[in-house]
């Protein structure tokens, strides 16, 4: 662990100082269970994530990937250390106020799409916007906007059964997207695409969503999209083992 | 979010209609029995009710309710008009008859003789003729569901149609005939028997096997004193029982509910319908958020807030319920519309009734609703991530 912090801190490993950083964690620990039965998810994390970075969280199965974009997100509360997201411990924030946090300031792109099947393409993209209090028609419209530069011109009344799983991504990346959140998590974006679709939802993904106010944490197996990282952070039994710079 | 929450919800349309029919079979269950229940209990009192002009009736003491004719002797109406308080009483003879038609056939009728002189106890409203051609000699009048249903003219040949009886049509009572001077409107009766309407003196020819004729004195009470206190005073002066009308409706009411099954079997079916829709709505509702709970977990992961969330399924469950139960009582209205043309017992769809199953409906829907936001609010955001 005490390994894994000096790496993670090194200057080399990040793109700016801690202050700038959109995702810092430090010595974030997590378990789930208690007693004989408990799992220790997180053992120790430390992690910088600066705007405008798109960075992969690589490792086997049950490494703790997931709990960790968990809790970067503000879904998951860590037992241990501390998570701030611009500056912002959500933590500490009652539950309302990281909701509405969460809402306003974060988009997901999950590995099962997880569209809602009797909505339209642009209603799926829209729920961010909802969410936020915008009223349909306008959030529509701004979804159709977002899908268009996906390349979903002219699918916006689609349903999700009428549409590729190539096609679904990029509804789920434009619903990521459509609130012009500061950060963006993937879980698994391409696993369910063939490589070609899944390289393009990358580069649209990476196109659109990497600017200088927004940072992209991509949690993957997939080998074939590495090149889009900026920095890669491989992980093990709960830790970052190390931190690769793809720049 | 309600746009989405609605969308959702018509999305899965099998689920959707499944819980549409059970609220809608619910609610059906639960006017419909009630209602039914209802028009029955009116109509073991309905021939007081269309009766309306004097508020006593007098009878023999061991009469339990209004169908259970223990005739009288004619010299007790003398008796009962000479006690203080009565402005003025009449008798009225109330008993069956069989009535034979053109092809032969008995019909059972109810057979009402009304006092000679005022004909008070008549029908109030008249479809056709007049209340006084009682006065025309073997004169009749029959209620206009009778008329058009049992004692209608049978069919000349097999296939037609049976005529309804019209002014000016004879009928044969007892070997006497009865000539049809009106057609009036009258309450369906429990026995649902046609009625027919003449003098008291011609109902003892018509009836003549039958020794005391006189079924109830129908009493005026003087208006200077309680009726009741006159009632109870035409008791004591004569052994006979003297109820006003309304406690008169009362124990014929109270006569059905204690002395048969009626309550508890109608009353059965309400909770079976209650306990069905809350079954099936629930169940069929709780699946279709667990069917969607991943999605509720997106929601919540994207920031939808609990009160969000709670919204949204308590729209849709209000919703079907809305539906659900407009359907069934829409159903119930036109079963109760074509039932009322019928001879059997009407549907009687109350306010009170229609509020009452409405609450129940409801209260089945957030029942469901409540079990559903359960699960959706202890469900963990962090799912989403799970493929």
């Amino acid at each position: 662990m005490e390994q894994q912090r000096e790496v993670a801190t090194r200057p080399s490993m990040t793109t700016g100082g801690p202050k700038d950083a959109a995702v810092l964690c430090r010595g974030v620990i997590k378990s789930y269970g208690s007693g004989e039965t408990q799992v220790k998810a997180l053992r120790g994390v430390d992690l910088e994530v600066h705007p405008g970075e798109l960075l992969m969280l690589v490792g086997p199965s049950g490494c703790g990937k997931t709990t960790l974009i968990s809790v970067v997100a503000g879904i998951l509360d860590q037992d241990d250390g501390e998570c701030l997201l611009f500056g912002q411990n959500l933590s500490r924030l009652p539950q309302h106020e990281r909701v509405r946090y969460r809402g306003e300031h974060i988009g997901f792109v999950f590995q099962a799409f997880n569209l809602i099947p009797s909505l339209t393409a642009a209603e799926n993209a829209a729920i961010p916007l909802l969410i936020n209090g915008i009223p349909m028609e306008e959030a529509v419209t701004r979804a159709a906007l977002l899908l268009a530069s996906v390349g979903l011109e002219g699918r916006e009344h689609a349903l999700p059964s009428q549409l590729s799983g190539g096609q679904q991504q990029r509804v789920a990346v434009a619903r990521a997207l459509v609130h012009s959140p500061r950060l963006v998590v993937c879980d698994e974006p391409t696993s369910a695409l063939d490589q070609v679709t899944g390289i393009r939802v990358m580069e649209g993904l990476k196109k659109l969503a990497v600017n200088d106010d927004r940072a992209l944490v991509i949690v993957t197996h997939d080998a074939r999209i590495f090149s889009f990282a900026d920095r890669i952070a491989h992980m093990n039994d709960g830790a970052i083992e190390r931190i690769e710079n793809k720049r | 979010m309600n746009s989405i929450a609605l969308k959702m919800l018509f999305g899965d349309r099998g689920k959707y209609l499944g819980i549409i029919t059970g609220i809608t079979l619910a609610s059906i269950l639960m006017i419909q029995q009630p209602g039914m229940l209802v028009s029955i209990f009116t109509m073991t009192y309905s021939f007081i009710t269309d009766v309306s002009l004097p508020n006593i009736w007098v009878m023999d003491a061991k009469v339990q309710q209004i169908d259970d004719s223990k005739p009288l002797l004619d010299t007790q109406l003398y008796r009962v008009r000479g006690v203080r308080g009565v402005e003025w009483a009449v008798p009225l003879y109330k008993g069956s008859q069989k009535v034979r038609l053109s092809n032969g056939e008995t019909v059972m009728s109810n057979l009402l003789g009304l006092d000679d002189a005022t004909l008070i106890g008549g029908p109030a409203v008249m479809i056709e003729g007049k209340l006084s051609d009682l006065r025309i000699p073997d004169s009749v009048i029959v209620d206009e569901a009778g008329a058009n249903g049992r004692l209608a003219k049978p069919a000349a040949a097999p296939g037609e149609r049976a005529t309804p009886l019209k002014v000016g049509d004879v009928l044969e009572l007892n070997e006497k005939r009865a000539l049809v001077v009106g057609i009036a409107r009258a309450q369906k009766t429990f026995q649902s028997q046609p009625i027919i309407y003449t003098t008291y003196t011609r109902a003892k020819v018509y009836a003549n096997s039958e020794r005391k004729m006189l079924t109830y004195i129908l009493v005026k009470a003087k208006d200077n004193e309680p009726r009741e206190t006159i009632a109870r005073r035409i008791t004591q002066n004569t052994r006979l029982a003297a109820w006003t009308a309304e406690e008169f409706k009362k124990k014929s009411l109270d006569y059905m509910i204690y002395n048969t099954s009626i309550i508890i079997n109608f009353g059965f079916v309400v909770l079976v319908g209650f306990v069905i829709g809350a079954a099936v709505t629930g169940q069929i509702f709780y699946n279709f958020t667990l069917d969607n709970l991943r999605y509720f977990a997106v929601f919540k992961a994207m920031g939808a807030t609990d009160q969000t969330l709670r919204k949204m399924i308590l729209l849709q469950a209000v919703l079907v319920g809305f539906v659900g139960y407009g359907i069934g009582a829409g159903a119930t209205a036109s079963f109760a519309a074509i039932m009322g043309n019928s001879n059997g017992p009407s549907i009687n769809l109350s306010w009170q009734l229609l509020l009452a199953s409405g609450c129940a409906i409801l209260l089945i829907v957030l029942m469901s609703a409540l079990f559903c936001i359960r699960k959706v609010l202890k469900l963990e955001a962090a799912v989403v991530f799970k493929g």
